[in-house]
């Protein structure tokens, strides 16, 4: 594998920025440990939007609407956005739903994880373990036959709804309607600048959509392929910037206890990232990724996305999300039945050789 | 037109008409106040906040009557009487564990601030009128350190380690995060 091959280039250019500014963001005003975290965001854009009423989690994100809006406009000026989808809706829908039930209930998406992770965080452990369980799973899986079915492409117009939902977001930001609602306590009180969180997003849409860069995916190319695969050095490309601007700008502070947004409820870190390690592989993608390929037209994609706003809405509602005091039996339950969901589906998905 | 028929033109006149319809009515409702329902609902939500602390100051008055006149087991008693008619109220249990931290009693006081932090995040906030920030940080600051070495000393000891989770559960809101 040569290292300076343009597309590896790009994989870890994705890696090194998405670590630094992972980290600038609370520098700017983010969440502790929260600089980027897509289920976060959504959770927090849920709110502002009216899909759920905890008055300490609502803001909508800036970052969000980049990362989809950056990753259009990168599949369009690269002639690469296509419509595509029909590829199982419903199973599609509830997966964007439970992936935002297992984030939840951990307290971040993978992105998030990884970014407690190199701030010293030591409760991330077990996340960190049943994410990459999870994606073994998933892979297991899909060697043993299970498909949700391939894609087809569609008439241009399947795969614009998306961003252009998200382009409608955008006019929210710059003209704030009255119903849109705004935290004035709690961490969605904690944000960015708004032009600084917007260009964040964009720049990294934009390289996410060039690099293909995920997190899930990193880790799943890693275990197949090793260190040839590219994906793989972005991660670590990740994780060491990420490291090191945690330690540039003092947010380092190893331990197992005191950590920000952090619950000790281990089993259940464990069993919600394993499910959105399932899922990611059995969909083909992280959080993160699922948006990015909303803009480049993948209709699937965005009915992941419009799951993920379904759930973000319904983990607070809920009252499904961990907290700091830790998971309540609601999250729980809610990641149980996204377990039962997902095996259930690999067994109705499984093509059989006859 | 060649490729277009009747019904490709009228749908596209539809779609053009709504267009003009749907912009004319961004322009105009901005000039007329057709946000006013939408205004309401955020307005709504700082005015229901507002009441809500105002309620509990109200709720609460004599309690921190009683403890301005340096009458404790008054005030802890007239806590516990209103704790029965609002149980799941945070604002008391915050007066419970500053009163019984200027007692001395710290461990017992350590348990009601966490009570009070994990009912209402207001507590640890900032930016929050309720806010005791400031003190439950000079609370961890000073105790935390002398809990965990009594705690290595009897490890046995159940109710030191509750406290000592309590302790981490305070620090871990006041470093913050997402919730």
């Amino acid at each position: 594998m040569n290292l300076f091959d343009r597309q590896n280039l790009l994989v870890i250019a994705a890696g090194l920025s998405l670590g630094t500014l992972g980290v600038l963001l609370v520098l700017w005003g983010n969440p502790q440990n929260s600089g980027i975290c897509v289920s976060c965001f959504l959770e927090n854009s849920a709110g502002a939007l009216g899909l759920h009423d905890n008055p300490r989690m609502q803001y909508l994100r800036p970052e969000l609407i980049g990362f989809v809006l950056g990753a259009a406009a990168a599949a369009l000026l690269g002639r690469e956005f296509k419509s595509r989808g029909g590829s199982a809706p419903l199973p599609r829908l509830f997966s964007g739903i439970f992936l935002i039930v297992g984030c939840a209930v951990f307290i971040g998406c993978p992105i998030k994880m990884f970014l407690r992770f190199i701030a010293g965080d030591l409760t991330t452990l077990t996340g960190i373990i049943g994410l990459v369980g999870g994606v073994w799973l998933g892979l297991k899986g899909l060697a043993a036959g299970v498909h949700f079915g391939g894609s087809k492409r569609e008439s241009a117009a399947a795969g614009i709804w998306v961003p252009l939902g998200f382009l409608l977001l955008l006019a929210f930001i710059l003209w704030p309607p009255g119903f849109l609602l705004h935290s004035t306590r709690g961490s969605a009180a904690q944000a960015a600048p708004i032009l600084v969180a917007l260009a964040v997003g964009l720049f990294l849409g934009v390289l996410a959509q060039r690099s293909r860069f995920c997190v899930t995916g990193s880790i799943r190319d890693g275990l197949l392929m090793g260190h040839r695969a590219p994906l793989l050095w972005g991660f670590l490309a990740f994780l060491t910037s990420g490291f090191l601007a945690s330690l540039a700008t003092g947010q380092f502070h190893p331990g197992f206890y005191g950590q920000p947004g952090a619950h000790l409820d281990l089993l259940w870190s464990f069993l919600g990232m394993l499910l959105v390690g399932l899922i990611s592989v059995l969909i083909g993608g992280c959080p993160f990724r699922q948006l990015i390929k909303s803009g480049e037209g993948d209709a699937d994609a965005g009915l992941v996305v419009i799951g993920m706003f379904i759930g973000a809405g319904l983990v607070q509602s809920w009252q499904i999300a961990g907290t700091t005091a830790g998971v309540s039996l609601y999250g729980k339950v809610a990641v149980m039945v996204g377990l039962i969901f997902i095996f259930g589906n690999m067994l109705l998905y499984r093509e059989r050789l006859d | 037109m060649a490729g277009y028929d009747r019904f490709d033109i009228l749908t596209g006149c539809a779609l053009l008409v709504c267009g003009l319809s749907l912009a004319i009515l961004l322009v105009s409702g901005q000039k007329e106040n057709s946000t006013a329902v939408a205004i309401d609902k955020a307005i709504e939500q700082q005015i229901a906040y507002q009441a809500r602390i105002d309620f509990l100051h109200r709720l609460y008055q004599p309690v921190e009557a009683l403890r301005a006149q340096g009458q404790s087991s008054s005030a802890l008693l007239k806590l516990d009487e209103l704790a029965r008619r609002y149980p799941q109220e945070a604002h008391g249990q915050i007066l419970q564990g500053e009163i019984l931290l200027e007692r001395g009693v710290v461990a017992e006081s350590i348990n009601h601030f966490v009570r009070a932090v994990r009912l209402n995040g207001d507590y640890v906030d900032k930016l929050s009128p309720l806010s005791r920030r400031k003190e439950i940080q000079q609370l961890v600051n000073l105790q935390l350190p002398l809990f965990l070495a009594r705690a290595h000393k009897k490890p046995q000891n159940l109710a030191l380690q509750n406290t000592l989770t309590g302790l981490y559960y305070l620090q871990s809101r006041l470093a913050g995060g997402c919730e």
